[in-house]
């Protein structure tokens, strides 16, 4: 029952960046700001693996599915960190004021959709900073990794390639074997951040036809180029929208409107990939 | 989650056989130790197992009887005569008395028991002595629980053919961290480790969860959540919980829980029949009046069990010195003397359905656990409330708790069931809030009650005075807005705040509580716009106070009043 005293972080004075942060957003600029907690690596939808638009009763599931994993009854003292983000995403996932202000706010930080979406692949355990994602232009499809580490990736034998399936479906050492075992080094260890954009990315999608010329299927050559592409696209757009909005003195009312629209403008403007992942996710559930 | 000293010795005993333990888990087992009843269950590999003594029983009278050199438990051997109970050598009832100051209530109401209760009412631990040979021999609530978790343990030793280490047990909702501290401290002295202490109605909930989860499985009908409300009433303590249920996941939505039991409801009964000039007899410590209020204790008790079944009961009975009892008590005139302590228990129900913001009709299930689950008030009361034609049928009021906490024991020993009736989980809350003393007596609460545990939640708070370099944090647990309505958990001091006007350095207090129900207070001191705070932060392992924890608060108020005050931090524009 002893848990080493090294198990508990004072939130405050934690040295993780983003937990810092807010530390100094609660002394000096909590300016009729509520207490949210928004940090990459707490974005509350991203942890319960459900979508922004999903409703109390699949976040429940998930809560319980979640909960069943990793609750200290089931996996001990090592899941004491993870649960209590979870309890703390589910308070506020499941109440409705509570849930608005926080979309409001987790959208004015301009982070939604680039780097919290959840990809193609699933996670299995927590989310950790890295990532595996196959460059689906390079790989030859000669089934190394998939032979090496079969609970992580899959073959996609209709696009003749390999793809992450499950990210760390393996354990470490099954997952160097193989990212080594590549004859054409195709397998990248990337950060999570940007996984979902290049997962997005690298997906074959129609192409604009003229007449009889061009049509059929396409994807970038080089798609981490294409993904910065992506990115930079996503910022420049929320650059513009932002700086038009009116910075000062606004009444509540205001605010909250104009929290509320933007929120839903970029949940519009990211239907394509949310529309993308949904489909996924409700797979990902099903299979478990 | 037992105190260190005892559990170290433990485990250098086992260390041999770690490796092996390892691979085959301990299930842990449970044990329900009553007010008035304890019993024992297991996970066998298959379901629940409620453990039989010698005289094949399950359910087993709480007591402990100092007769000879050796004190003896209810669960190992059997009273001569059924009035031995009340001769001044049994002590029970302990769970009432366990981790309580002289001046509790519940403690100047157990000195009517048939044995020696001592108060001084100055906020220090009652005495509690036993008849033994005509010497009244003192004894403590921890040993006397701790004796029958020993002869439970040795029961279970005895019929698994293992030692047992591990060990889930029930506890009331109201306990607070204090007293949860001390039947710890039983367990450590009966050698055993706490894995979880849960309170009853959670352990109902698990079962409850078990059982939906099979009528699932059965009718492959939808995973649809289940609102269940809990009230287990045993002799002592009167409990509530709501849950929410499915798939096996039962999350406790509202916890609440008060010492009232059918304890209260006896001497509220006994005082009623006893004749006006007669009442002094109740406060006496003469040992032949002792007697003789126990031997009225035990007629009025059969009176009782009597009327629920029953529209009136006699009660007959010598009070001695040509006084005597002649009297039909009537159903009616039972539950008139004890509106009170039934008002409070329609209380507790409305204020756990307001907690859990669940409205009546939304409660699927209702379910009544506990010895006292049987008196028709009761019943009537609860269906009443929650406008139900009838109580759920699948379980037996007396055994559910006990099942519970063994399907717990085996969930949190890490055994799965290649059938999936293991495939369980209860998510806790907390019943009592817990928070600090600030702005001289207010209790702010930093964490609330019925919140979903583990957590961990963090307020800030400042100095009252300019240049103050101290501050005390006196940790409470409770509901009330002063501090002196709440447990005092503990205290300690911070240190070195670096001098600076009032209102300006920033003591962020915050608080634990993990899936064992272990609370710790971390504290820090940070000066606006920096990030690091100016000295080491303290961690503090509540509760730290001892048996004079009436005292405690009082002798900290006159030392230093509110010169080491703290003011919750206003977040400033």
């Amino acid at each position: 029952m002893a848990v080493s005293a090294g198990a508990i972080n004072h939130p405050s004075f934690d040295l993780n960046g983003t937990r810092r942060r807010t530390g100094v957003i609660k002394c000096c600029r909590a300016k009729g700001r509520k207490d949210l907690k928004f940090g990459s690596d707490r974005d509350y939808y991203t942890l319960l693996g459900v979508s922004p638009d999903s409703t109390s009763l699949e976040i429940k599931e998930a809560y319980r599915n979640l909960q069943k994993k990793h609750h200290p009854d089931v996996a001990g003292q090592k899941g004491h960190e993870y649960t209590l983000k979870l309890n703390e995403a589910y308070r506020v996932l499941m109440r409705e004021d509570l849930r608005r202000d926080y979309n409001a706010s987790a959208g004015r930080s301009g982070r939604r959709g680039t780097s919290e979406a959840v990809g193609y692949s699933s996670w299995r355990g927590p989310l950790r900073p890295q990532a595996l994602f196959v460059d689906e232009n390079a790989c030859i499809g000669c089934r190394e990794c998939v032979h090496n580490a079969s609970n992580t990736f899959v073959m996609d034998d209709e696009l003749g390639c390999a793809r992450v399936r499950i990210q760390y479906g393996d354990d470490d050492q099954k997952l160097e074997v193989s990212v080594d075992s590549c004859p054409v080094n195709c397998i990248h260890w990337i950060d999570r951040e940007d996984l979902p954009v290049l997962e997005f990315v690298i997906r074959p999608r129609t192409k604009d036809g003229y007449g009889v010329f061009g049509g059929g299927w396409e994807r970038p050559s080089n798609v981490f180029a294409a993904a910065k592409a992506f990115t930079k696209e996503m910022e420049r757009q929320n650059a513009t929208k932002y700086a038009s909005a009116p910075v000062e003195e606004e009444s509540p009312a205001q605010a909250k409107a104009r929290m509320d629209a933007s929120a839903k403008m970029r949940r519009e403007r990211f239907s394509m990939v949310w529309d993308f992942i949904k489909g996924l996710n409700s797979n990902i559930w099903k299979d478990k | 989650m037992a105190q260190a000293a005892y559990t170290v010795a433990s485990d250098s005993e086992n260390t041999g056989e770690g490796n092996t333990s390892m691979t085959f888990p301990e299930i842990a087992i449970g044990i329900d130790v009553g007010t008035s009843h304890c019993s024992v269950a297991v996970w066998n590999g298959s379901e629940v197992e409620i453990l039989r003594n010698a005289r094949n029983q399950k359910m087993m009278r709480s007591y402990v009887l100092f007769k000879d050199d050796t004190p003896s438990g209810g669960v190992s051997s059997q009273l001569s005569h059924e009035q031995e109970i009340t001769s001044g050598s049994a002590i029970f009832n302990v769970k009432r008395l366990i981790g309580r100051v002289d001046s509790d209530p519940v403690v100047q109401s157990c000195k009517t028991l048939p044995f020696l209760v001592q108060t001084l009412d100055v906020g220090t631990r009652p005495f509690i002595a036993a008849l033994v040979n005509d010497v009244w021999r003192s004894t403590t609530p921890e040993e006397v629980i701790a004796i029958s978790l020993v002869e439970l343990k040795a029961l279970a030793e005895v019929q698994l053919k293992r030692p047992v280490r591990d060990v889930v047990l029930t506890v009331p909702a109201s306990f607070s961290r204090f007293q949860l501290a001390r039947v710890e401290q039983s367990c450590a002295m009966a050698g055993l480790r706490v894995l979880r202490l849960m309170p009853e109605p959670t352990a109902v909930a698990l079962l409850y969860a078990q059982q939906q989860q099979q009528s699932v499985d059965d009718n492959q009908g939808s995973v649809s959540e289940k609102i269940a409300l809990i009230f287990s009433m045993g002799a002592g303590y009167s409990d509530v919980a709501i849950s929410a249920t499915a798939g096996g996941v039962s999350q406790i939505k509202a916890l609440a829980g008060c010492a009232i039991g059918g304890e209260d409801l006896l001497q509220n009964t006994i005082r009623y029949l006893l004749p006006p000039d007669s009442k002094h007899l109740l406060l006496t410590q003469t040992i032949n009046e002792i007697r003789s209020m126990g031997l009225l204790r035990l007629a009025t008790q059969e009176a009782i069990h009597k009327l629920s079944s029953d529209t009136s009961a006699q009660v007959n009975f010598d009070l001695g010195d040509g006084k005597t009892i002649h009297k039909v008590i009537t159903r009616e005139e039972f539950e008139s003397v004890n509106r009170d302590a039934f008002e409070k228990c329609k209380a507790l129900v409305r204020q756990c359905l307001h907690d859990a913001k669940v409205d009546v009709e939304n409660v699927d299930d209702v379910i009544l656990v506990g010895g006292c689950s049987r008196i028709p008030w009761v019943t009537n009361m609860v269906t009443e409330t929650l406008k139900k034609g009838e109580i759920y049928k699948g379980m037996n009021p007396l055994e559910a708790a006990v099942i519970g906490v063994a399907l717990e024991g085996a969930v949190a020993s890490g055994i799965n069931d290649p059938f999936g009736s293991l495939d369980l989980l209860t998510i806790q809350a907390t019943p009592l809030a817990v928070g600090i003393r600030a702005s001289g007596d207010n209790f702010v609460p930093v964490i609330p009650r019925n919140t979903t545990i583990p957590t961990r939640k963090d307020v800030f708070f400042t100095t009252v005075r300019d240049n103050q370099s101290e501050a005390l944090i006196i940790v409470y647990e409770g509901e009330g807005e002063k501090v002196g309505e709440n447990h005092l958990l503990g205290y300690f001091k911070i240190a070195g705040i670096p001098p600076a006007a009032k209102g300006v350095p920033e003591i962020n207090v915050c608080m634990d509580i993990d899936a064992s129900n272990t609370l710790r207070v971390l504290a820090g001191v940070l000066l606006p716009g920096s990030r690091q705070p100016t000295g080491p932060i303290m961690e503090v392992r509540m509760p730290t106070v001892d048996d004079s924890h009436g005292l405690c608060a009082d002798a900290l108020n006159r030392t230093y009043g509110t010169s080491l005050d703290l003011v919750t931090l206003k977040k400033a524009a």
